[in-house]
């Protein structure tokens, strides 16, 4: 194998030697890019994170550790974070969060962004973890080249593990996978059938559990709509800055009901319909319209034809018989 | 001023002439439909016109110089018949080809030979009417035989035929000498007629020819002059070979010859036509056009002149066109055909004609004269010449004519269906896409002790014995059909050289094609005539016995009626058929006493999946239990809302799924068949979608302890929690409820609340919130749709149509298997699959809708093949009243779609439903299209192959070749543990999956002692398999996007197949081809490329002035592919038994 390239941009490369599974008995490199954190929104924790990228897609925290471990000796690491976990808490969070949507848009547009106490997030966070479903799988999958955020114990943590990974391209001794021996395969729950037995399991979940979790829900969506009601009240009558009052659903008189708003709408159509009929072919020149409209279409259509042979004809084989 | 003249149409044509009349509807009508088939008609008769110049170069100097060459040979006086032959034989080392009987060595008849009085050129050289695609291309040059060397007796008793074997014999050996370089002679029937010898010369072709030259040959035709002998002997009735040796009188003479005659009178004809032919030329301009469409639809329906080819070629169509075109007595002076008719009008009315007119059943005369009728065979009598048209035809022949006709103009009267390819480019002969059994029997001229009658030889008079016989047994009226047709074909005569004998093959294979009645052909059980006391009963039960023989037996029906009845003891369509016809056949010609003497094709299709007959109850049991399911949920007290519907959505409760149902329980834990539940409107439901699916939970687990209370012991019920493949897991439905009955059945039900959509709607078109979230919601609505709306209607189309053509469901079936077969139904939507199978059915054009599966199948893969998916939409009327608006408005929209996205990223196949019209809600799932480019392109390859297979194949098609895959394309092969995913399948509620235990867990110990011992398994979430590569494709993408794209068969795409043992992965080249730069989230696994020429550099120098220059080029990334597959292999675990990478 050609040997690899120390950088990559400003990525140091971290190779990985893989164990041989029995499936497929040969020893394999993946290449993980590591970087120093440097996020659009910085946080405290930046200068003793790394950045990595192209994350192999059953990696576990447990996995990441003994990696670390093996680079920089053990009590290095601290936590890892990978990419679509913390996407796909923010997506549900989200999507919780969105309930009542209509509050939370009144307020942007309002200009106003809704004040958060850390106590209230923290709250939220509680209520949001007891609302959620349970997963079906004993083990997250990363999605294939996706990314991870490791946070060390310390600054100097961080330029060890960059100048090992230096190291190990002179030294040629790949960290393994797993850890020497492949000790994480031991702690982490296992893939294969028993994964997908376990998840056939899951997937029908305790229904006391998923009762609690649906009430839960229940009960923090009727809070927040209230809120969201309330808030609503209140910009009915207030207005902002430049004087206009939003409006906003549920006036004095309550919305007409799906069904007859249905109902409404049809009658109206049907009487169109009716209407239009009586006065079709009723003067000469409608009559006369309407023939010249459909003459129009025929030659129209007849040019269509024209067009379509020509298309035919340009791919051959179209006008000879099939043998 | 419309209605006056459809009143007089309705006058001027009395029920006599009903065929006359229609055509003038037919052509009448032809003004204003059809302006595509009239244009592309005409680019087909430009397209196959021939340059006659190239085409046949070298024709006329050939034919001037046959003619000098005939004209100098010496004349000379009558001898008698023996000894001019040998003298002839001898002397120029060639045979005389007499027809059989020969002429006995004592006959003393006497041969003369005198010049030519007329030579000429007839036939579609003349009228320039030959096309490119022709079989066999041949000049045809009449060389009349003086009168002077016949007498008019010579009529009788084959004395003609013997003059004119001699005179042909005379010029083959004058040719022989003087034409030796100019190409090769040999001896043909002509048509196949053993009557009539002919000389075939085949020219040589000399140094360079030009592009386009044809292999054509010269036919030398001898035939008598005209009018030489009286048309009055030579009516259809007269008998006039009397057996030499054979004088008793009373017993042969009474069997009339009608084809001996009518090849008599046909001899003299040669002229006439030539004449008629050229007259109808000058008067009608459309006249050579018409009879070239008029070819090409014979020829691609396997119709020719050849007594083989049925008898009825282009030079009948012509004749017949010809005489509709002229005036006659019995039409007051009005020719039936206007002569300034168009080419394609004179097409469609020629149709129409053929359609309505069966030749076989009713002689068809024109002009004015009386046929006897008592001529068995078909008739197209031209009065103002005396000749049976169609006397080279057969029943069979005229049968098949008859209803390809009649095919073709139902396809003429589909104004929506596209007439040109089925009528002129599709070819409409294979056996396998005509008929549903073809059987081969076998013919030995040495066991066939029957006396010939007339001159057709034995092989065809056994033939049509044949064919009556079966006929009677399986197209029986009274009894009801069994089959729409039976059609023979026997094999073709084929040249020979000059000095020998025509080949005497005494084996001959007949092959015989039967369509079936899908409605009748299962039934078991014939009920004959009543036996009642008239003697009129009486006689019928005899004749019914005498046909039957001991087959027949009397039997008791309900209603007291006694009758003569038929048990037959095979259930399946084609067994029965054989059945039949082994026994029939048996009876009355005494074939199949040797197994070989009669071979039965058709039924390995069946075989294969296996398709049983009591399948059909199978299905309707699902059926039964789903009602049952349904009352049982209607039923429930205290229901928080009213429930409106419960509808199926899955293939086994649509007779569409490879498997019966509950075909699978016993090995694995249920797999519930899926429905949807929808309620009654209410307002209680949040109006939010996150909320309405939690709600949906809070619903589904009410039901479930409802169902469970209201049937204890007899209902377990389990919610589950959807794995969802979507990002955004919380906007999506939730979960489902699994209902599993003790009894067997299970059911898994989706709540359908019509408000989500609502939302679902409205935020797809809310401006306010981001591109993203948009597409997101038009997607999920997409799903919604697909899951509440067409689904059930898909399903309960699907089932009418199954009980419409019960040849439907295991169409599907079989083609859901062919899709399975090559790994491909992980790709294909169900759905998709079964409207194919169902289009077929719809749109059956050029033939009837099938009756049979494998015909079924055959048709569907050859419309694959023939799909041009990148500008056709497929569209199937299921309503039957599709308005022509809105398939174009379907049309347009696969325009637009194409114009958008030219590279077919999104939007692939485009398939639009009465229903569901906008084309893609079953190729398009979680907003990606299904299959994608690559793998619908795969589709046509395949189904490309598997028809050039049928179609070279012929009758001896092994089934199982068009289902073997082909593992040789893919770059690497997964091999699944069977062992393994038989243990995945079942998953017991209490089994300790969770803790982690190394391999030996506990409970596997003692097996007595096991947790599990008396429980019931959890029900499937989905196919193990199916889970595991939905979760890698969430992992590495689908579409287009996925570097490795995984080919599999089984599984739920196809609906509930065979697992497949084995996954095809395709490396994607558009990504994994490629390097790229690198960077963050390039969505799969990337290794560093490290260029050979930078190594070397950084070697030598280590030097910063290269730096900048190197740093380019490293910056480049290429798929890690073995990374990808140890990836996959530590995924899979011990379901994957091996990885293996393919070479090349």
């Amino acid at each position: 194998m050609a040997p690899s390239p120390q950088t990559i941009g400003e990525f140091s490369v971290l190779p990985i030697s893989i164990p041989p599974v029995p499936s497929f008995p040969r020893n394999v490199v993946h290449y993980l890019y590591v970087r120093r954190n440097a996020p659009k929104i910085p946080t405290a924790n930046d200068s003793r994170s790394l950045f990595l990228a192209n994350v192999p897609v059953d990696s576990t925290e447990l996995h990441l550790r003994a990696l670390f471990a093996s680079l920089v000796g053990a009590g290095r690491f601290e936590s890892a974070s990978f990419e679509d976990e913390r996407k796909e808490a923010e997506a549900v969070a989200a999507a919780l969060d969105a309930a009542p949507a209509q509050a939370v848009r009144l307020l942007a547009s309002h200009g106003k962004k809704r004040k958060r106490e850390d106590q209230e997030a923290a709250e939220r966070a509680e209520e949001e973890a007891a609302a959620r479903l349970p997963s079906t799988w004993t083990r997250p999958l990363r999605k294939s080249g996706s990314t991870a955020v490791v946070l060390l114990a310390d600054e100097k943590s961080v330029q060890q593990v960059l100048k090992a990974i230096a190291r190990v391209h002179k030294s040629k001794k790949y960290p393994t996978w797993g850890g020497e021996g492949n000790v994480v395969a031991e702690r982490v729950p296992q893939l294969g059938s028993i994964w997908l037995k376990a998840h056939n399991q899951l997937s029908y979940p305790d229904r006391d559990q998923l009762q609690a979790a649906v009430d839960a829900f229940s009960t923090m969506f009727a809070r927040r709509e209230k809120e969201a009601a309330e808030i609503a009240k209140r910009l009915r009558n207030e207005p902002d800055e430049d004087g206009f009052v939003t409006v906003t659903r549920g006036g004095r008189t309550a919305p007409a009901t799906r069904n007859e708003a249905e109902e409404a709408k049809k009658k109206m159509i049907d009487k169109a319909e009716k209407k239009k009929q009586e006065m079709t072919d009723f003067y000469r020149f409608q009559m006369r319209e309407r023939k010249k409209l459909e003459q129009e279409e025929l030659v129209k259509r007849f040019e269509e034809d024209r067009v379509k042979l020509d298309a035919m004809r340009q791919k051959r084989g179209k006008f000879v018989p099939e043998a | 001023m419309e209605p006056g003249s459809a009143k007089r149409r309705k006058i001027g044509h009395s029920r006599g002439e009903s065929a006359v009349g229609n055509i003038d509807a037919a052509a009448s009508s032809g003004l204003s439909r059809g302006r595509a088939f009239i244009l592309e008609a005409e680019e087909l008769v430009d397209q196959v016109k021939l340059d006659y110049a190239t085409a046949l170069q070298g024709v006329d100097s050939l034919l001037h110089k046959i003619k000098g060459s005939i004209e100098a040979i010496e004349a000379h006086d009558a001898l008698q018949i023996a000894d001019a032959a040998t003298k002839l034989e001898k002397k120029h080392k060639i045979q005389i080809p007499f027809p059989e009987p020969r002429p006995s060595r004592e006959s003393n008849y006497k041969v003369a030979f005198a010049k030519p009085c007329q030579f000429n050129v007839v036939g579609s050289y003349v009228s320039k009417t030959m096309i490119r695609a022709q079989k066999s291309h041949a000049v045809d040059m009449v060389v009349v035989i003086p009168g002077e060397t016949l007498q008019e007796k010579d009529y009788l008793d084959l004395r003609y035929f013997y003059k004119r074997a001699y005179f042909l014999a005379v010029v083959a050996a004058a040719l022989q000498k003087d034409l030796a370089d100019d190409g090769e002679l040999s001896y043909e029937y002509l048509n196949g007629n053993p009557l009539c010898p002919v000389l075939s010369l085949k020219p040589k072709v000399r140094g360079e020819t030009k592009e386009g030259r044809l292999d054509y040959r010269v036919r030398i035709i001898p035939c008598a002059p005209d009018n030489f002998f009286p048309k009055s002997k030579l009516h259809l009735g007269a008998t006039l070979v009397r057996k030499a040796g054979d004088d008793d009188e009373s017993k042969v003479a009474t069997k009339p010859t009608p084809f001996y005659n009518s090849t008599v009178v046909s001899e003299s004809c040669f002229f006439p036509y030539l004449k008629l032919l050229r007259q109808t030329e000058k008067k009608c301009a459309a006249f050579n056009k018409a009879c070239i469409l008029g070819r090409v639809w014979l020829q691609q329906r396997g119709l020719g002149s050849d007594m083989a080819d049925g008898g009825f070629g282009h030079f009948e169509w012509t004749v017949l066109l010809a005489l509709l075109l002229q005036s006659g007595d019995n039409t007051r002076g009005h020719a039936p055909l206007s002569t300034s008719l168009s080419a394609t009008q004179l097409f469609k009315a020629m149709v129409q004609f053929l359609a309505v007119t069966n030749l076989s059943e009713k002689p068809c005369v024109l002009g004015t004269a009386t046929v006897e009728t008592e001529t068995a065979g078909p008739v197209l009598w031209d009065a103002a010449r005396g000749l049976n048209v169609a006397f080279k035809m057969s029943n069979w022949s005229a049968g098949k004519l008859h209803q390809h006709a009649k095919w073709t103009r139902s396809l003429l009267n589909d104004s929506t269906a596209d007439q040109f390819t089925p009528t002129f480019i599709l070819r409409a002969d294979l056996p396998w896409q005509n008929y549903d059994l073809i059987a081969h029997l076998k013919y030995d001229a040495k066991q066939d002790k029957t006396e010939p009658v007339d001159c057709r030889g034995r092989l065809w008079e056994y033939s049509d014995k044949a064919y009556r016989v079966l006929r009677r047994a399986l197209q029986d009226e009274e009894l009801g059909e069994r089959a729409r047709s039976i059609h023979l074909q026997l094999p073709k005569s084929s040249s020979w050289e000059l000095a020998k004998k025509p080949s005497t093959r005494q084996n001959h294979t007949i092959e015989i094609g039967v369509l079936f009645n899908a409605a009748n052909m299962t039934r078991a059980v014939d009920r004959g005539p009543a036996a009642g006391p008239s003697t009129e009963e009486k006689e019928e039960c005899a004749k019914f016995q005498r046909f039957w023989g001991e087959k027949s037996e009397l039997r008791r029906f309900e209603g007291d009626s006694i009758r003569e009845t038929l048990i037959w003891s095979s259930t399946s369509a084609f067994d029965l058929c054989e059945e039949i016809m082994r026994y029939i056949l048996k009876l009355h010609l005494g074939v199949g006493y040797l197994e070989d003497e009669l071979t039965f094709y058709g039924d390995g299709f069946t075989e294969l999946i296996p398709i049983k007959t009591t399948d059909t109850s199978v299905f309707n049991a699902a059926r039964k239990a789903f009602s049952s399911f349904e009352k049982d949920m209607r039923n429930l007290d205290d229901m928080p809302l009213h429930v409106r519907q419960i509808a199926p959505i899955c293939p086994e409760l649509r007779h569409a799924s490879v498997k019966v149902p509950f075909s699978t329980v016993a090995k694995s834990g249920p797999r519930p068949l899926e429905c949807v539940i929808s309620f009654e409107a209410s307002g209680k439901w949040p109006e939010s979608i996150v909320a309405i699916q939690r709600t949906k939970i809070a619903f589904l687990r009410i039901m479930g302890d409802l169902l469970e209370r209201s049937k204890p012991g007899e209902v377990r019920s389990y919610v589950g929690l959807e794995s969802s493949t979507t990002t955004n897991t919380e906007l999506e439905n939730l979960a489902y409820l699994d209902i599993v009955y003790e009894s067997g059945p299970a059911f898994r039900l989706r709540i359908h609340s019509d408000l989500e959509e609502a939302l679902l709607t409205r935020q797809s078109h809310d401006k306010t919130i981001d591109q993203h979230h948009r597409h997101q919601a038009s997607v999920l609505l997409s799903n919604f749709r697909r899951l509440y709306y067409h689904l059930p209607l898909h399903t309960q189309s699907i089932n009418t149509f199954a009980t419409r053509f019960p040849a439907l469901s295991p169409t599907i079936r079989l083609l859901k298997h062919w899709f399975s077969s090559h790994k491909l139904s992980s790709h294909f939507t169900p759905e998709f699959i079964e409207l194919v199978a169902l289009h077929v059915f719809l749109c059956p054009y050029p033939w009837d809708k099938p009756s049979s599966p494998s015909v079924g199948l055959l048709r569907a893969l050859l419309f694959l093949s023939r799909w041009d998916w990148r500008s056709e939409p497929l569209i199937v009327d299921t309503n039957g009243d599709m308005p022509s608006s809105e398939r174009s408005a379907i049309s347009t929209r696969l325009e637009a779609w194409r114009k958008i996205d030219p590279l077919m990223n999104h939007t692939v196949l485009f398939v639009a439903t009465a229903q569901e019209s906008s084309g893609v809600a079953y190729t398009t799932v979680n907003g990606v299209a299904q299959p994608s480019k690559v793998v619908a392109a795969r589709m046509t390859a395949l189904a490309k192959t598997a028809c050039r297979v049928i179609r070279e194949e012929g009758v001896e098609l092994d089934a199982r070749r068009l289902f073997v895959p082909s593992t040789r394309e893919y770059d690497v092969l997964l091999h699944l543990s069977p062992k393994a995913l038989k243990g995945v399948a079942r998953v017991y509620p209490s089994e300790d999956l969770l803790t982690k235990s190394s391999s030996g867990s506990g409970s596997s110990k003692y097996k007595n002692l096991s947790t599990t011992a008396g429980q019931d398994p959890l029900p499937l979430p989905a196919a193990p398999v199916d889970t595991l590569f939905e979760r890698l494709e969430a992992i590495y993408g689908s579409g287009s996007a996925a570097p490795l794209v995984f080919f599999r068969g089984g599984g739920g795409g196809g609906g509930g197949g065979e697992d497949d043992k084995v996954v095809g992965a395709i490396w994607n080249p558009t990504i994994t081809l490629s390097r790229r730069s690198f960077k963050v989230n390039l969505g799969t696994s990337y290794k560093p490329v490290v260029v050979v020429g930078a190594g070397k550099k950084r070697k030598g120098g280590d030097g910063d002035e290269d730096g900048e220059e190197n740093e380019k080029e490293e910056q480049l990334v290429e798929v890690n592919r073995e990374a990808i597959l140890s990836e996959i292999a530590r995924i899979g675990g011990d379901i994957l038994e091996k990885v293996e990478v393919q070479m090349g």
